[in-house]
């Protein structure tokens, strides 16, 4: 049995841009953050951010390192609060963390002392799902990030890929209805992380959740999302929106010989190298 | 056979240690060094008077009380010190002021205070273990990832209930080192506390035997004390080893496939 996380939205069609226009999951208005550093000295980490993430879309946010991208994140997570502006989800702004967003973030983030179906089965049991319940929907889950047969090993015996498949089946498991995902493949060796983003994307494009995923990667944006949303390095702004008008469901191996993926690439590569603020700055 | 060898060392080492015992005692051949074999043929019968057994329970007693105490109150404190920048800033200077003082140099105030009896004892038992465990807890709570509970923050836990259910658990093999230490220097604040303040316990057979030059009793209750030490530590670490068996690096095997 599939796991009904989307069921209402037909999967597999292949025409993205031609959807009708959907509702707004995310509204991020005029957004700045100002971390205090020390004293007087304070560090401008986002300016006046704009951004709308519609309902199914599965957005990332492209940039340098240190250009704010997860500190965008963490504020639609509720985890910071925004120096100045709003951030809204399903239009009511967003105070502190929910269950409606789901975070997945790059050091994994298990509760080591659980195993692999206590950690998915926590978030559900939380919510009050009965035991027998939520057991039988975290073995799916389990069997559905390619888990089956490890359901009660602990985190430490589980390699980094195994992990994150883990906390991603651990953040499905209280069906949000935002993926937050901070970098989730950064730490994970060059092979793993493709077939990680392959599955992601397979298992997305069956549930079409709203995706706002954070990555320094092109290659991995442009693969993954509809639209990519490219910031300058500090204070992060957004430089530009791309939409990616690629059929779905993608393929890598037909994807990458697409002249219109690399045209993406390409394109969005020379959008970062353009700011290289890091070469001119002192 | 490496598991065997391991497994009968600790039994190995305490025998070699009894055997030099033996030796030094019956070359030095004083009254005051009696023979491993003399002290240890008076452990049963300190073990077999009723007044000697109900003494060494008095400070079981003692000491399990204080334990309890200062490891249900040591804990949540340094939990909360670990995880508020503020609650910290607050005990910080306390502990430091108290942890270098030597908690049997207060008895005598405590005693002045609360007479020679259970309480007094009980309060310097609890002072000398609180502050590992204190400190540990704290070390525990500090060193869990913020991601965890944001994660759990994600999911509905309440502050309160990540600090009990996120906080605690991550810092448990931290907090367990602290008890460990916590229950070695509990028996060692209780003998202490017994010899300052002799009215009845382990101690307070020890002393007096000293003072009657009974040192077949002597070196029996020295015999007796580390036995119930050596024991008990053992029992906590099989207990530690159960509760944080998710932590142990011997469960560190990778395994090849994503």
């Amino acid at each position: 049995m599939q796991v009904p996380l989307r069921p209402e939205i037909e999967t597999g069609a292949g025409a993205t841009s031609g959807r009708p226009r959907a509702p707004a999951m995310i509204e991020i208005d005029s957004v700045s953050q100002r971390f205090e550093i020390s004293g007087r000295k304070s560090h401008l980490a986002l300016s006046d951010i704009n951004l709308t993430v519609e309902d199914g879309a599965f957005v990332s946010i492209l940039g340098p390192s240190g250009c704010g991208k997860s500190t965008l994140l963490y504020i639609v997570g509720g985890f910071v609060n925004p120096t100045q502006g709003a951030a809204k989800v399903k239009g009511n702004v967003i105070k502190g963390p929910g269950p409606d967003r789901g975070p997945v973030f790059q050091e994994f983030a298990l509760f080591p002392w659980k195993t692999v179906i206590g950690n998915v089965m926590y978030g559900p049991r939380q919510q009050g799902v009965p035991r027998a319940e939520a057991e039988a929907q975290s073995r799916r889950l389990i069997e559905m990030v390619g888990l089956k047969g490890y359901e009660n090993f602990y985190p430490k015996e589980l390699s980094g890929g195994m992990k994150q498949r883990v906390a991603i089946a651990r953040t499905l498991a209280y069906h949000p209805s935002v993926l937050l995902m901070d970098e989730p493949f950064g730490a994970l060796d060059a092979h793993t992380r493709t077939r990680l983003q392959n599955d992601l994307l397979e298992i997305w494009e069956r549930d079409r959740k709203t995706v706002l995923f954070v990555t320094h990667s092109v290659e991995e944006a442009v693969f993954l999302s509809d639209k990519v949303v490219v910031m300058t390095r500090s204070p992060g702004r957004i430089k530009q929106i791309v939409d990616i008008d690629l059929p779905r469901p993608r393929r890598r191996a037909e994807l990458l010989l697409d002249p219109h993926y690399q045209k993406y690439v390409v394109d969005i590569e020379k959008l970062i190298d353009d700011g290289r603020d890091d070469v001119v700055q002192p | 056979m490496r598991v065997a060898v391991s497994r009968i060392s600790p039994l190995l080492a305490c025998l070699g240690l009894l055997a030099a015992w033996q030796i030094a005692a019956l070359w030095l051949n004083t009254d005051s060094f009696p023979t491993a074999w003399h002290a240890i043929k008076t452990v049963p019968d300190i073990l077999g008077d009723r007044e000697s057994l109900l003494n060494i329970l008095d400070s079981v007693r003692r000491m399990v009380i204080g334990l309890t105490l200062a490891v249900l109150i040591s804990i949540p404190l340094g939990l909360a010190m670990g995880r508020s920048a503020r609650v910290a800033a607050f005990f910080n200077p306390l502990l430091m002021m108290v942890y270098p003082v030597p908690k049997a140099a207060l008895m005598p105030v405590i005693m002045l205070w609360l007479g020679v009896g259970d309480a007094s004892k009980t309060l310097v038992i609890f002072l000398g273990v609180s502050l590992p465990v204190i400190y540990h807890s704290f070390q525990g709570a500090r060193a869990v990832e913020e991601k965890m509970l944001w994660s759990g923050a994600a999911m509905g836990l309440s502050s309160m209930q990540r600090m009990f259910r996120i906080v605690l658990p991550a810092a448990l093999p931290e907090i367990l080192t602290g008890c460990r230490t916590g229950l070695v220097l509990a028996l060692i604040t209780m003998v202490t506390s017994e010899m300052i303040a002799r009215q009845s316990g382990a101690g307070n057979i020890l002393f007096n035997a000293m003072d009657m030059a009974q040192y077949d009793t002597v070196f029996a209750m020295i015999v007796i004390i580390g036995a119930l030490g050596i024991l008990l530590d053992a029992a906590f670490d099989k207990l530690r080893r159960r509760l944080v068996r998710w932590a142990e690096p011997h469960y560190e095997i990778l395994l090849g496939a994503s």
